[in-house]
């Protein structure tokens, strides 16, 4: 280990750095360190010349945090360093992907810490976020949908041309999935893949009856593992329902249509269980005057589950489900109202009620100015709910309440997303957005 | 900025320093150029990685990444064509080493180049997605080389004929061989498959097919076959060595069908070598090894089971109908266990105990085990004589082996009632004289009977069986109840139940006198002690030991039957007696006398009366006398009764006229059971369905179903529809 031959002295910019093969070996053959010391360029320095010097002309500061970081896997960023910088430098040697591993830790909802706020530059009602898998993200704004990098730099807006965005969805750190509006009379709308570099429109997806290609409303989205997406359709001529695509050839492969009585054409969350290998489909309170919460087997084309507010009573405090999410380890629905009260469907029971946990009735005396109604999401056993300008993070078998993110700028969380170990928080006001993260593990 | 400023300030020289210079692109270019054309020199110890990248880098980074990306492929195909130019220009057996030579440098310098433009890949070729620059590398030398129209079938020719060479014996340099179809590999599946894979299999093909048309015209089909293995691992052992492993089962199928398939007619009829020779003299290895390679093709085991199967049809059938063979019943079926035994093996060692196989071997033997109308007596004779005295000395286990192997015969037979028929008889004759060798295995074998036929098809076996208990229980009773008759003769008697015991007509025969009293006794007694019953004295089954003092004093005891016992008692009281006497005495039927005289009269050794005039028959007006003569070196002699093992041919019919009548009750009953369910049903399905269900016993015969739905119509069990006659109704 120890040996001397193991040792390399570097000329950085017109400073000196030693370290050893070892550390450098750190940074994989797919780097700039690793085709340096490959056997084919023979550069190794002669055993008899020990002060060999190798030179490169780069900014010995970020070199030095760069070498750290391949000796400790910690980055440790003096303040003198601008963040962008040290990227380009990483860029160079090919670290980007140490950089962005050492930056944040894996995700758990109770050790968040904010990091940033990126503001947006129109103000306020951004439709939604969504976390890219590698820590990128996408903020759906009107008909734009601005992309951001896991440096959150960002890149060529997707741009609609004014049609309203509905939902978005990453199928790759390179691939994005929106769902539109059909603008009357144009014939567009529906679903697109773009590119999340370049925002260039790749593939449009289309939807048939009886063989006839027709145009569509496209609404929330969904993905699952066998490379399908789903997404609640709306046609011109009552073609309510859900459509599936192929990921790998775009093609449609299937539709499941809305049955009277019921909605599923509206709905404003898909959610695949795979578990169950079912669709869960949730149309809710105020998209419609009732909630319809379903889970869809396409396999036979069966709703094999289904849950209806229709008829319940309404309490003089008017519970209305607002968001709905499965949780296939509790075999249970989770929803949420207005005051952020949680409450529970199970899901073995057919027809079953809401079993409603009255926890936060504080919560009702201050409402905001201009309140979003709550979301949940469910990430590793931990359930998130947003409310006004506060994030909520529920553990433990009994949705214990254990940590709450909050930030008094930017008014109320329109909507919130989980991905690539980051949480990202879109408000409404200012169409600002925090990124929250765990920060890397401690040293002991 | 305004012109205003720019008339007061001459900044006209800091402005061009600010701007890049034009040929900075060009510049850099250069130098990459000139260390690609290094790298492919191989005279890279010159150069500066560090250089090199940051000089890539900074063509990327000042957006002329087209430019690197462009200028990279143009360089690498310049060289690319100047190299296969080389190769092109290699001699004989060295283009192909200067091939892998330069393929492999172009794999080292491809390395390299990747290395100096990574920072290109990562950013420049990820956003554009164009192809990397290694795969790029790759595409570059199939067009420019392997491609080249110059190389491209030089190329294979050269591969093909190394592979041929190595068919034909020659030592070839596989390492080479597998460089290069490695090269083939790397350059993607596609190219290996088109460029080499199919011209490969296409030149196999054709190989093969002289081949086998040479082999087949000098070979027998034995040798063939061992060629034909031998080529076949020869070929999978080729794949290991230098092919894609993929490469296997196309290969294989090839050989397969130019040396198998295609030839499966000619090899299997091969005169003197085909399957029939095989199966004829036991080659098992050959067998199995045909069973081997034919299984590889598709029917190929379908043609070798076709001609095994019409081969024991045919060899069966002679076997069966010979008339020489069927004289010796215990031969004959030995000769059927002899054939099973062997197609046995042959299926269990040769063809991997293939089910299909076993089935048509089992179909077959049913087919012509069927053939011979007898084929139910001669089984059943063989085991009378196997448990008679065939089986003495033998280990239990031996045993159970050849009763199993009876059972395996018994299963291929269509009349089992008709075998059940002379079982019973057989038994019976075992059981009355005494002459069955081991109990446990005639039990064995009727346990076996049952577990195939169920326990109708035995009850009545068994009823012999309980008979022979308790007449034994009965005799100690007898005898327990009447303490005088310890002295005087000693009468044994075995009550049969009726019915369970093949029935004769009882014959009337006048017994002596000693004897008739003895049975008076024991009728007085079994009827005292049962009630309700008959008895009736089956004197043609009896025998008796009788003791005989002749002329001068040789004292013998004979063993005979009841009737030999009435003629000779005759002789007590008188010297010489005429057939008519005798036949008016005993009144014993005229056939059993005769056949009960010859055998004491015209036997050598065994002649205890004389006959007058001396010959073999025996006519009416014969006279008889006692032999007085008559020595035998043994005490007990026994006389035995002149009876044909076989059946006489009115006998055979009256078997088979009793069979015909049993099974009409049976044809019946099926009848009704079918119609009592399925209440109306029409002609044919009536006849299908009880066949099957008689099937496990006999075959039925469409023509005797037939006369049995008409009786049970006469006797109103079923009637005929009204509107169409083909149909039945059965009435409640």
């Amino acid at each position: 280990m120890g040996n001397s031959k193991d040792r390399i002295k570097f000329n950085v910019g017109g400073r000196i750095f030693e370290t050893t093969s070892t550390t450098l070996a750190n940074a994989g053959r797919d780097s700039f360190f690793g085709a340096l010391f490959d056997d084919d360029w023979n550069l190794s320095p002669p055993p008899t010349k020990q002060d060999h010097l190798f030179f490169i002309d780069r900014n010995p500061d970020c070199f030095a945090v760069l070498l750290d970081l391949l000796r400790t896997g910690d980055l440790n960023l003096p303040a003198t360093i601008p963040e962008r910088l040290l990227h380009r430098e990483a860029s160079f040697y090919g670290l980007l992907r140490h950089v962005r591993t050492a930056r944040w830790g894996p995700f758990d909802g109770n050790r968040l810490r904010l990091s940033d706020s990126v503001k947006g530059i129109a103000p306020g009602d951004g439709t939604a976020v969504r976390a890219g898998p590698d820590g990128g993200c996408c903020v759906a704004h009107g008909s734009v949908v601005h992309v951001f990098d896991w440096m959150l730099e960002e890149h060529c807006p997707i741009n609609l041309d004014y049609q309203r965005v509905n939902d978005v969805g990453w199928i790759d750190s390179d691939n994005i999935v929106l769902s539109a509006c059909e603008k009357l009379g144009r014939g567009d709308g529906g679903m697109g893949l773009f590119s999340s570099s370049t925002g260039d429109l790749r593939y449009k997806f289309q939807v048939c009856h009886e063989n006839q290609v027709k145009s569509y409303t496209a609404g929330a989205l969904s993905f699952n593992q066998d490379y399908k997406i789903f997404s609640s359709c709306k046609g011109r001529s009552n073609e309510y329902g859900i459509g599936v695509w192929d990921q790998i050839t775009g093609k449609q492969t299937d539709f499941f249509y809305e049955s009277t009585g019921w909605s599923l054409g509206d709905a404003d969350k898909l959610q695949w269980l795979n578990g169950l290998n079912c669709l869960l489909v949730a149309t809710l309170f105020p998209r419609k005057d009732n909630c319809y919460i379903s889970l869809l087997d396409f396999r036979d084309k069966n709703m094999v589950w289904s849950w209806s507010d229709i008829g319940s009573p309404m309490a003089i405090d008017e519970k209305r489900v607002r968001d709905a999410i499965a949780m296939e380890d509790s075999s249970s629905i989770c929803v949420v109202n207005e005051f952020e009260d949680l409450g529970f469907i199970d899901l073995r029971m057919y027809g079953g009620s809401v079993r409603w946990s009255s926890r936060s009735r504080l919560m009702k005396s201050k409402m905001p100015d201009e309140p979003c109604y709550p979301k949940l999401a469910l990430h590793e056993g931990q359930l998130f709910s947003s409310m006004n300008d506060s994030i909520s993070v529920f553990c433990g078998p009994d949705w214990v309440l254990t940590s709450r993110l909050r930030r008094s700028y930017g008014g109320s969380i329109c909507d919130f997303s989980i991905g690539g170990d980051r949480l990202f928080a879109l408000h409404s006001e200012e169409n600002v957005f925090d990124v929250w993260e765990t920060p890397p593990s401690p040293i002991i | 900025m305004s012109n205003q400023k720019k008339r007061n300030f001459q900044i006209e020289a800091f402005k061009h320093r600010v701007v890049v210079d034009p040929k900075y692109a060009d510049k850099t270019w250069q130098i990459l150029d000139r260390a690609i054309h290094q790298i492919y020199n191989q005279d890279a110890s010159g150069l500066s990685f560090e250089e090199l990248y940051r000089n890539a880098y900074n063509m990327v980074l000042h957006k002329f990444g087209d430019k690197l990306y462009t200028g990279f492929i143009a360089t690498m195909t310049a060289h690319l064509k100047d190299k296969s130019k080389l190769i092109e220009a290699a001699q004989g057996g060295s283009f192909l080493e200067e091939l892998n030579k330069k393929w492999n440098e172009h794999n080292k310098a491809l390395e390299m180049i990747r290395d100096i433009l990574m920072y290109m890949d990562r950013t420049y070729i990820e956003s554009t997605k164009k192809p990397h620059v290694h795969p790029m590398g790759l595409s570059l030398w199939r067009d420019n080389v392997v491609h080249s129209p110059k190389i491209h079938a030089r190329l294979l020719n050269t591969l093909l004929d190394l592979v041929h060479k190595e068919r034909t014996g020659e030592v070839i340099d596989r390492g080479l061989v597998r460089n290069v179809t490695k090269m083939f590999m790397d350059l993607g599946e596609s190219v290996y498959r088109d460029d080499f894979e199919k011209p490969f299999l296409d030149a196999s093909s054709e190989f093969y097919k002289v081949e086998s048309m040479e082999f087949i015209e000098a070979c027998d089909c034995g040798d063939y076959l061992k060629k034909a293995e031998k080529r076949l691992t020869e070929e999978i052992d080729r794949v290991g060595h230098y092919l894609d492993g993929k490469s296997e089962d196309k290969i294989t199928s090839v050989v397969e069908k130019e040396m198998i398939a295609n030839h499966m007619q000619r090899l299997v009829h091969m005169e003197n070598s085909g399957l029939v020779t095989m199966l004829l003299n036991d080659k098992y290895e050959d067998l199995g090894r045909m069973y081997n390679l034919f299984r590889r093709v598709t029917s190929g085991l379908a043609t070798v089971r076709d001609v095994m199967t019409s081969h024991l049809r045919e060899m069966g059938k002679q076997l069966v109908t010979d008339p020489e063979k069927s004289k010796d019943p215990v031969e004959f079926v030995q000769r059927l266990l002899d054939e099973r035994d062997k197609y046995d093996k042959i299926i269990s060692t040769a063809f991997g105990n293939d089910k299909t196989f076993q089935n048509a071997s089992n179909s077959s033997f049913e087919y012509f085990i069927n053939l011979n109308a007898r084929s139910p007596e001669f089984i059943s004779l063989f085991v009378d004589d196997k448990l008679r005295k065939g089986l003495k000395g033998i280990a239990d286990a031996d045993v159970e082996v050849v009763l199993d192997k009876v059972m395996m015969l018994f299963r291929y037979l269509q009349e089992k009632d008709v075998f059940e028929k002379y079982y019973k008889q057989h038994l019976a004759k075992r059981l009355l004289s005494g002459k069955t060798v081991s109990d446990d295995a005639e039990k064995s074998l009727i346990v076996k009977l049952k577990t195939e036929c169920g326990y109708q098809f035995t009850s009545k076996l068994e009823g012999m069986f309980t008979d022979m208990k308790t007449s034994e229980d009965t005799m100690r009773g007898f005898y327990g109840s009447h303490p005088e008759l310890s002295e005087g003769p000693t009468l044994i008697v075995q009550v049969l139940t009726t019915g369970s015991w093949p029935t004769q007509p009882a014959v009337p025969c006048n017994l002596p006198a000693e004897v008739s009293v003895l049975c008076e006794k024991f009728r007085s007694y079994y009827l005292g002690t049962h009630t309700g019953r008959r008895l009736s004295w089956q004197t043609n089954m009896g025998t008796a030991d009788i003791k005989a003092i002749f002329g001068k004093g040789q004292k013998h005891e004979l063993n005979v039957s009841t009737f030999q016992m009435c003629v000779l008692m005759l002789f007590n009281n008188s010297d010489r007696l005429s057939y008519k006497e005798i036949e008016q005495a005993t009144e014993i039927p005229a056939p059993d006398l005769k056949r009960c005289l010859q055998s004491l009269a015209c036997v050598k050794g065994k002649n205890v009366i004389k006959k007058e005039p001396m010959s073999k028959d025996i006519g009416e007006e014969d006279l008889f006398s006692v032999n007085d003569k008559f020595t035998s070196k043994f005490y007990k002699v026994k006389i035995g009764t002149v009876v044909a093992q076989k059946e006489t041919e009115p006998e055979k019919q009256e078997t088979r006229q009793r069979v015909e009548e049993d099974r009409k009750p049976q044809i019946e009953a099926a009848i009704v059971r079918i119609m009592k369910s399925r209440k109306i049903l029409d002609h044919n399905n009536i006849i299908a369905e009880v066949t099957k269900q008689l099937q496990p016993r006999f075959l039925a015969n469409p023509t005797e179903i037939k006369k049995r739905i008409e009786s049970l119509i006469e006797r109103d069990f079923l009637e005929r529809d009204n509107t169409d006659r083909k149909l039945y109704r059965y009435l409640a």
